[in-house]
């Protein structure tokens, strides 16, 4: 007889609050770290909701069941995975409540358990019809206009002219750091993240096309040092090879310095695995068959390589193997510098900005293999010595600088962690301006018809490229607004109580991320969403919202708000365009996130409400279990679905 | 398969900080370290539970990973300061003492962690603006045109570290070793880019300190009963040689395949044979000194011997590239081609030097060169180990007044002087800071007299002995009033402040450091040059360490959650 359990909607509540009241400690901007240790004793910091779900290892079935939900969603945004939690917990708070309050009329349920599991179920059910089919329109309708859009042309302003919006991606950028690293280096590390989106930019590809590219390329883009402030943190020029020369750096100063990638040994092995030499066969020894002959033949055919490269004018070797002591003494005699064992990953980056292709066969070298560089020197980062390039630029890499990111902090986990949230963050933009792109063939009209919001209330029909909303709970405010006049427009035409009950159940769910953020002091969060319906009532049209410098009073007498910015609303215009947005000095954050982000929530409670019973099965080891055992967020199977 | 292993969940702790055994360990590491700072600290012995030699030390780099404790929330610390010690060498007890100091004190303050986070950010970067502006009132600026200031920075570090249990003259000693050796390192005619040399060190044991001296050129050893024919010394220079390829007949790089050897063939001897034709080679281009950093083989050490040539093998990687700087030879890995001319080096001299039981053969350079040998001496083992990392360390703090060339005033001052200023500058700005870090006015204060009260107690761990800790009130330096003296007396027995740059004069007031006094300016010190600071601290490093602690304190405090992986 198998062990049964049956899961009961409070079970299921159970499992979630308990994962929430770990997620709260770094949830918004008062939030902390968390620090874990691995199964190798190295110490990580962290204030990723994913990663502190998946450093629990927990066994129930349904927790890690959500913790793969959420895996599965912070893959794709990179971000948002701690108000996930919180969001999935209010709601089934709020299904728990509806089922328990009004259990379905009909009888044929034999005990109030089932009948609110079925509650519960059809609940959920709605939830997500709701959120698929009325929930984009409902935000894009209700929610975007009082946003506003950031288009890619603002990452190519200068910094310095950041008066009104230009600094709107920075904002962006800095809110999402404040929830993922700390709120002191949140400026600092996003003002880096602007400045490397500037150099990286093409001028004329698709913003898409460069993040992807970053996202693609950061393991090689970035380099960690420990034991430095992060203040030390910088962009430097060009790439970071992260080896040293194997041989002393020669001092000729030729430009351009010639490279030439390989990725093979120089010195040809004589003997590859499985083939047999024969010496002496037949007792016919010839002086000239020895093994030494073979032996000069190799070095022979290396000293014609060296040479060949010599003539190119080749000066750096980057090699993906480690080559033999010969090549390294003919190397430093023929004046080549050498640097062994790099990284594919590296070797890819290089070509990709070189627009050299590395060397397959050692004998056919080519003008095409070799990479003109503007120097190729040592650099000291932390206790390594790097090899550091720069490229000349070519045709196609004209548009970009490019340029490598180089991260301090005192201890490693924390340079891991502020690696993780730079990645995560081009993640974040990528979400961000993506779905312009899948959308509409002529992007490139678009992002600059789109220059700023021209959102007349008859357009707004989509959640446009690059639409950012003021941070902590303005989204969450004004979406649970749109819901109450939903299901208030649904009770004055008399339609189904389900579609009220169910955009009321969305609606105060919703809450509770802003009651979150302003845990340490709900007076504050009164005031904000006070603050934030005024502002909407008050004009009829969104876009004429104006902040008056009276309006709010001196934030250290209502007890501090809540985090880096004061409570102020100012509007940022530009230019001559008429149209005028607010933006609370919060930061900001990406509406598409948040859409995809409930989107997620949604489909994740249905299905661990669909769930009703757990099999803890006993069966040999073997491959199914096996894997069971070992199941790791990595895993994408849905083992625990029924 | 069986051994397939269900992985357990994790330990969680739920906000350290307020978790009593990790309170406790922090307060005992901060005593720990607070009992090694300083020319009087208290030394610690350490050796592991499995018979291990006994380690004597008080230096932070030696001590710290020694300690290992099973909450990561101690490790987190602990690396930090590690991670700044293997940057920067020096300071890390004064990081650690004022990281732990900072969290202790922002925690009995009883402001929210946040607040703290803020106060305690904006109030470094108070302080490294003022430690970088020029008329920083405890920053000495080095002058390379005389070594005075270079050695009593060496002499600080040295002193600073008494598992070296060396006396006063010894010190000195030691103090000038150092900057001689970091100023051989230093090319002195070199455009462009400069690339320093190195100082390879040789400890010998037994041998009084005294005998510890610096050699410019190369030290390396040698077997016993070589000795050198006079007849060398006529040359101007000798041709050497230096390989870095196997030289003991193995065929490496021939790949994985497999070699059928038939019946008479002798491969070896092949092999033999070629060796010995690079040694004629060798022979025939007047090489007198051959050096491997493999092995060579037996006959051809035979051969090149009995044609007068100095053979040293197994130099091991690590002297290769101070070689080839030293003599400008090129490693010759080729053993089928002739070896080019260029690939040979030269050394202007050979000598012998005995040093105790080894044998060491001197290569005297050319021309001038950037590597230089320090020959340490001292009378055990432990004492010897202790010794080498302190040299080490003065080697690098020496280099990094190159970067930034000046010195922080030392033994205390510069944290009372720095405390003072912070209280005075703070005091100033009262309204603005409280609306820009959104605090309320009593917590700015208590944020700030948690900070000022963390930079003296590092101040006051420099004292062992039972003695009081005091700050003049014009120039706010530190000083030490000795245990059993009362307040009345203090005149006499005050005669110099910790870095002894300020001189007791009957006009000067005092009070004790660990009390509330009456915020004042900082009065710069008077440049007079007769007056040397007797102590200094470097610049850099310490200017590192100030950032590292608060951002470590910062991240401490942050820190809300442990999740513990038991697998």
């Amino acid at each position: 007889m198998l062990p049964l359990e049956h899961l009961h909607l409070e079970h299921v509540l159970q499992t979630v609050s308990v994962l929430e009241a770990v997620v709260r400690r770094s949830f918004g901007p008062e939030g902390g770290q968390v620090l874990f240790t691995q199964d190798t004793g190295q110490a990580m910091l962290t204030r990723s909701g994913t990663r502190i779900l998946t450093a629990l290892h927990l066994e129930h079935p349904l927790a890690r069941m959500v913790v793969e939900c959420v895996w599965k969603h912070s893959t794709v945004t990179g971000d948002g995975s701690k108000t996930f939690i919180i969001l999935l917990a209010s709601i089934l708070r709020m299904i728990h409540a509806t089922a328990r309050k009004e259990p379905k009329a009909s009888h044929s349920y034999n005990s109030t358990k089932t009948a609110e599991a079925a509650t519960a179920r059809y609940l959920a059910d709605k939830l997500l019809a709701f959120g698929l089919k009325d929930l984009h329109d409902l935000i894009a309708r209700e929610v975007v206009p009082y946003g506003c859009c950031v288009t890619w042309e603002d990452f190519t302003a200068k910094q310095s002219s950041s008066l009104t919006d230009n600094n709107n991606v920075q904002k962006l950028v800095a809110s999402f750091f404040q929830t993922r690293l700390s709120l002191t280096h949140s400026d600092f590390i996003s003002d880096l993240t602007c400045e490397l989106l500037n150099k990286w930019k093409s001028k004329n590809g698709p913003p898409s096309y460069s993040l992807r590219f970053l996202n693609d390329n950061f393991p090689a883009l970035h380099t960690r040092v420990s034991g430095f402030p992060i203040s030390s943190s910088r962009l430097i020029e060009g790439q970071v090879i992260h080896r040293d020369f194997a041989t002393p750096l020669s001092q000729a100063d030729r430009q351009p310095i010639k490279a030439v990638v390989f990725n093979e040994y120089l010195q040809p092995k004589l003997l590859n695995t499985g083939e047999v030499l024969e010496l002496g066969r037949g007792g016919r020894v010839m002086e000239e068959r020895s093994i030494v002959h073979f032996s000069a033949w190799t070095e022979r055919s290396l000293e014609c390589v060296i040479a060949n490269l010599k003539t190119l004018g080749v000066s750096v070797l980057l090699s993906a193997v480690k080559q033999s002591a010969a090549v390294l003494a003919l190397a430093t005699q023929a004046q080549l510098c050498v640097v062994e064992c790099v990284s594919e990953d590296e070797l890819a980056l290089f070509a990709k900005l070189s627009g050299a292709a590395p060397v397959t066969d050692c004998h056919v070298i080519q003008p095409e293999h070799v990479a003109k560089l503007t120097f190729c020197r040592p650099i000291l980062l932390g206790a390594h010595r790097y090899v550091h390039v720069a490229f000349q630029a070519s045709e196609e890499m004209i548009m970009v600088e490019p340029c490598s990111l180089v991260i301090c902090a005192p201890v490693e986990g924390q340079t891991e962690q502020y690696t993780r949230a730079f990645h995560d963050a081009i993640c974040m933009l990528h979400t961000t301006w993506e779905p312009i792109c899948a959308t509409l063939t002529a992007s490139q009209k678009t992002l600059e018809s789109c220059n700023f919001l021209h959102m007349d209330s008859q357009a707004a029909s989509t959640i446009g490229p690059g639409c950012v909303i003021p941070a902590s709970g303005t989204f969450e405010f004004l979406l649970n607004r749109a819901l109450q006049k939903h299901c208030h427009s649904y009770t004055v035409s008399s339609d189904t109580s389900n579609n009220f009950s169910v955009s009321q159940i969305l609606a105060t769910a919703l809450l509770s991320i802003p009651q979150e953020i302003y845990s340490h002091n709900l007076r504050c969060f009164l005031q904000t969403q006070t603050r934030i319906l005024n502002c909407i009532s008050n004009d009829f049209h969104p876009s004429t919202l104006f902040y008056q410098p009276g309006h709010n009073s001196n934030p250290i007498q209502n007890g501090g708000p809540p985090e880096g910015g004061k409570l102020s609303l100012h509007c940022c215009r530009k230019g001559d365009v008429s149209s005028k947005v607010f933006v609370l000095d919060l930061g900001l954050e990406s509406v598409s996130c948040k859409y995809q982000l409930l989107l997620a929530v949604l489909q994740c409670v249905t299905s661990l409400l669909q769930a009703d019973t757990i099999l803890r099965t006993h069966t040999a080891l073997h491959t199914r279990s096996h894997r069971l055992a070992n199941s790791s967020p990595e895993d994408t199977e849905d083992e625990f679905r029924d | 398969m069986s051994r397939l292993v269900k992985k357990s969940p994790s330990v969680c702790t739920d906000l350290p900080l307020d978790n009593a055994d990790i309170w406790n360990k922090l307060v005992l590491l901060r005593q720990l370290l607070t009992s090694c700072f300083g020319p009087t600290a208290r030394l610690k012995q350490v050796h592991n539970n499995i018979g291990g030699h006994v380690v004597t030390t008080s230096a932070s780099s030696v001590l710290l990973p020694a300690i290992s404790s099973s909450q990561p929330f101690i490790n987190l610390i602990k690396t930090s300061i590690l991670n700044h010690v293997s940057r920067f060498s020096d300071c890390g007890l004064f990081a650690g003492i004022f990281c732990l100091a900072l969290i202790e004190q922002a925690k009995q303050s009883g402001l929210r962690a946040n607040v703290s986070i803020r106060v305690n950010r904006h109030l470094l970067a108070l302080c490294t603006s003022y430690l970088q502006r020029e008329d920083c009132g405890c920053k000495v600026n080095l002058d390379f045109c005389s070594s005075q200031n270079l050695i009593t920075l060496a002499r600080s570090i040295i002193s600073s570290k008494p598992a070296c249990v060396l006396t006063e003259p010894e010190i000195l000693h030691i103090s000038k070793l150092a900057v001689q050796a970091f100023l051989l390192t230093v090319p002195c005619t070199s455009p462009g880019t400069v690339s320093l040399g190195r100082v390879v060190t040789v400890p010998v044991e037994g041998h009084p300190v005294l005998n510890s001296a610096v050699f410019p050129g190369l030290l390396v050893d040698i077997p016993d009963g070589l000795c050198l024919s006079s007849a060398d010394h006529l040359c101007s220079s000798l041709n050497m040689v230096l390989f870095s390829a196997s030289l003991a007949g193995d065929l490496s790089e021939l790949g994985d395949g497999i070699i059928e050897v038939h019946q008479g063939v002798d491969t070896e001897s092949q092999i033999l044979d070629q060796l010995l034709e690079l040694g004629k080679q060798v022979v025939k281009d007047e090489v007198k000194l051959f050096m491997c950093q493999k092995v060579i083989h037996p006959v051809l050490q035979q051969y090149l011997r009995s044609h007068g040539i100095i053979v040293v093998e197994r130099l091991g990687i690590t002297l290769m590239e101070p070689l080839t700087e030293l003599t400008g030879a090129q490693p010759v890995a080729a053993l089928h081609s002739v070896i080019p001319a260029k690939a040979y080096g030269k050394v202007k001299d050979l000598s012998i030097r005995q040093f105790g039981s080894k044998t060491m053969l001197h290569l005297h350079p050319v021309g001038e060169s950037a590597i230089c040998t320090m020959i340490l001496c001292h009378r055990n083992e432990t004492m010897l180990s202790e010794l080498k990392v302190v040299c080490q360390k003065t080697e690098h703090v020496l280099r990094l007044t190159l970067r930034e060339p000046s010195a922080l005033l030392g033994g205390g001052c510069t944290e009372s002087h720095l405390a003072a200023h912070v209280r005075h500058q703070t005091k100033n700005e009262v309204s603005e800071m409280v609306s820009a870090l959104q605090c309320s006015h009593t917590e700015y204060l208590h944020g700030v007299e948690a900070f000022c009260f963390s930079l003296e107690s590092v101040a006051r761990a420099l004292e062992h002995d039972g003695g009081n800790s005091l700050i003049d009130l014009t120039h706010a330096h530190h000083w030490t009033l000795p245990a059993g003296i009362m307040k009345e007396h203090m005149e006499d027995s005050l005669c110099s402040c910790g870095c002894g740059l300020v001189q007791s004069s009957p006009c000067r007031k005092w009070t004790y450091l660990n009390t509330k006094y009456a915020e004042f300016p900082p009065a710069p010190l008077l440049r007079e040059n007769t007056v040397h600071p007797r102590v200094l601290d470097s610049f850099t490093a310490k200017l590192n360490a100030l950032q590292v602690a608060v951002e470590t304190a910062n991240l401490a405090l942050e820190v809300r959650y442990i999740i513990q992986d038991v697998n």
